[in-house]
């Protein structure tokens, strides 16, 4: 029987922001400008754990620790702060540059009902690109924010559409921006799969989206395509209801070339375009993936002096999912702890599990829910990794525990501060190398 | 060593008549040689008007917002009928911002500022309506209101409204030092009202512990910005009031009340008969 382990008293380092991080998902759409309204420190927090303290990822514009905020008061709680947004938005909208902007009202004004939205309709009825989300802190994690962000831009910004949809464009959910470190490099290889897969892509946020302009062709897409076991679901649904688009959810991030493969399969087959091109790219790629393995596969048999062959995975839904099925099942390393951290709805969890228990043919695996740090380091203590080096994917927080138990920890959580990110990914079918270089040279190298 | 200020905390449903019961007791105390603050927690700002002798008082949020935190005891305290010291607390503009933390802001301030002098014998709160969040219930917590009276009168809202604040002051009543010391009845010359409120309170678990009757002579002393003991000091009211102010200087029974339950409250209701008139023209 599973244990589900998220209503301890206290939550003490914890594996997500809280809502008002979705300010971060704002600052990965180009051109888009988060605004702030919320206490000072809010957005401080928020950036340290999604963005400096994760993989130290930088940003361009208006976002990583320069997002505009009213810094909210004592006085704007008792008297309201829709004045002192107003003049915020007022100097945003004079000093930055932006295609987009987005307020996110956090716990104060939340709490004592300002009524944002009137303050944001001034501006929209001048033509100011000016929209408002409800995103108190208190309503979850950043992913219950992204959505809700996801959520307000599609109702006040991209609006009703009855036109015609465009066959073989797909809008892509995904990573969620910051929150997930790699997220650049990981959009980067999903969409290089799609489009050579014979598919365009609405990308939405990272380098290679549109931006803003981008947004606004959701409602032409053909299909919305969620990879992630829950965060985006949400946001498919509302697509769904709104323009008449239908999803395909995917909740396993491929990595490895079996993975990817039937990913592109799934996804080529919901689309309903043309394989030629798809199974063309599916062999070229295979045949590189398997030169490669074959060339590692001589070390991997070779090295004599200890491979960790037990593994744990601290980290979202999607990427212990992600992380356990890849090693699990491709490169035949045992899973002995897989704790997820990010709090999933209780009606997506039944499924999660079902993806743990069927990781291979006979390998299965409990994975556990706990929110909290604490348990999460009581539970590696515990965990027995055999003789050889524990292994654990994981994040800053697990640090301590790792070193007591003379592991290899491979930072891939908020949060990490002892890896550099900046055009990195441990997924498809070129990613998957990457984290085995990572995970190896860790090995190698002792550290 | 210095003796404990009775801090006394003013309950009751809206429109009741805690403000003028509150303003009328204190200038009963005040004629027994007593040294009162009142502190007024409504935004709509009235509690000391009688007292003052009108709207003369600044609020302590109004000050906060056009002073910032640069304010003086003077600033936010006026003195009224003989010697009172009065406090706003004020609030927002009805519909925004939270009067709730307007009321732990304007204490705070009040506290900081070292209006709770070791002169003082009472310091009333006189405080909106029901317990409705957090702040409402700031006059309640440690350390401040030790004693809380409830304003009510034998309509039926009026007694929901103070079952319900029983419930609040139950829960703050485990965690520090408050408790009820009674139920003032402030009349509306409802039929058997003595008697439904005093088995109220008795279900309750404390006290009627006066009767105010209603008296046109509240009115008039209201409209010329008067308590009725300043106003006219010879009215049989004006020794009502003196009368109340006895009973509460001498009150030894606090309690930590027990809320009914909303059957048992009806059922009260029923017996003593606010249910008669109905029953009566029942006729087919």
């Amino acid at each position: 029987m599973a244990k589900t382990q998220t209503k301890s008293g206290t939550i003490v380092h914890p594996h997500y922001g809280c809502t008002v991080g979705a300010a971060y998902s704002v600052a990965a759409i180009k051109n888009a400008v988060p605004i702030a309204n919320c206490g000072p420190g809010c957005m401080y927090k928020q950036f340290f754990l999604l963005s400096f303290d994760n993989g130290f990822q930088g940003s361009a514009g208006a976002g990583g620790g320069n997002v505009p905020s009213a810094n909210v008061g004592e006085n704007d709680i008792v008297f309201g702060g829709e004045k002192k947004l107003d003049d915020l938005i007022k100097s945003s909208l004079a000093v930055l540059k932006g295609d987009l902007f987005v307020v996110l009202t956090g716990c104060s004004g939340e709490l004592i009902g300002d009524n944002v939205e009137s303050v944001v309709r001034k501006y929209q009825e001048q033509g100011f690109p000016v929209i408002a989300a409800q995103t108190g802190g208190f309503k979850g994690t950043n992913l219950t924010g992204h959505e809700i962000v996801i959520e307000a831009i599609i109702n006040q910004f991209v609006g009703d559409y009855d036109g015609e949809k465009e066959q073989g464009l797909v809008n892509l959910w995904f990573d969620v921006p910051y929150f997930h470190q790699n997220w650049r490099g990981d959009y980067l290889e999903i969409v290089r799969i799609l489009r050579a897969s014979g598919l365009k892509v609405n990308v939405l946020f990272g380098a290679q989206s549109g931006g803003v302009e981008e947004w606004k062709q959701i409602p032409k897409a053909q299909f919305n395509l969620v990879i992630s076991p829950w965060v985006g679901v949400k946001t498919a649904k509302l697509l769904e209801r709104k323009y008449h688009q239908p999803f395909l959810h995917i909740p396993e991030i491929p990595i490895g070339e079996e993975a990817t493969t039937a990913f592109i399969r799934k996804v080529v087959e919901f689309a309903g375009i043309d394989k030629a091109k798809s199974e063309a790219f599916i062999k070229e790629e295979s045949d590189l993936y398997y030169y490669f393995l074959e060339h590692f596969a001589e070390f991997f048999s070779e090295y004599w002096f200890g491979l960790p062959s037990q593994f744990a995975v601290v980290g979202d839904s999607a990427y212990t999912l992600a992380y356990t099925k890849y090693l699990a099942s491709q490169i035949g390393m045992i899973p002995v702890a897989q704790i997820i951290t990010d709090n999933p709805p209780e009606r997506y969890r039944e499924s999660i599990r079902e993806h743990f228990h069927n990781l291979a043919e006979g390998v299965s695996v409990e994975p556990e829910f706990i929110e909290d740090g604490y348990q999460v380091e009581q539970k590696l203590k515990e965990t027995d990794f055999g003789s050889g080096i524990p292994l654990i994917l994981g994040t800053t927080w697990e640090s301590d525990v790792v070193a007591e138990k003379g592991g290899l920890l491979i930072e891939v959580g908020p949060p990490t501060t002892e890896e550099v990110t900046i055009n990195k990914t441990y997924i498809g079918y070129r990613g998957a190398f990457t984290l085995l270089e990572r995970i190896y040279s860790a090995a190698v190298g002792g550290k | 060593m210095a003796k404990e200020i009775r801090q006394i905390a003013i309950y009751g449903k809206g429109g009741i008549g805690k403000s003028t019961t509150t303003q009328n007791l204190t200038a009963g105390l005040v004629e027994r040689g007593s040294k009162v603050m009142v502190v007024g927690c409504d935004p709509k700002a009235d509690s000391t008007r009688l007292l003052l002798g009108g709207l003369a008082q600044k609020t302590v949020l109004d000050t906060l917002r056009d002073a910032g935190e640069d304010i003086e005891l003077e600033d936010i305290l006026k003195e009224g009928f003989q010697g009172t010291r009065c406090v706003e607390s004020g609030g927002p503009e009805p519909g925004v911002g939270c009067a709730g933390r307007g009321i732990i802001t304007s204490i705070g301030l009040l506290e900081r500022l070292g209006a709770y002098t070791d002169d003082l014998d009472y310091v009333f709160y006189d405080v909106l309506g029901d317990v409705v969040c957090g702040g409402f219930a700031m006059p309640i917590r440690e350390g401040k209101a030790k004693e809380i009276y409830i304003v009510a009168s034998g309509e039926m809202m009026a007694l929901y409204a103070a079952n319900n604040i029983s419930k609040g002051i139950a829960r703050y009543a485990r965690q520090g030092g408050v408790r009820l010391g009674g139920i003032i009845c402030n009349s509306r010359n409802v039929d058997r009202e003595r008697e439904l409120v005093a088995a109220f309170a008795k279900e309750l678990g404390t006290q009627l512990i006066h009767f105010v009757p209603r008296d046109n002579e509240v009115q008039r002393a209201e409209i010329r910005k008067k308590t009725v003991i300043e106003h006219n000091s010879k009215a049989k009211q004006a020794d009502e009031y003196r009368e109340l102010a006895r009973k509460i200087e001498e009150n030894t029974s606090f309690v930590i009340p027990k809320p009914l339950t909303q059957e048992r409250l009806e059922e009260i209701l029923v017996e003593y008969g606010l249910l008669d008139g109905l029953e009566d023209q029942y006729s087919i």
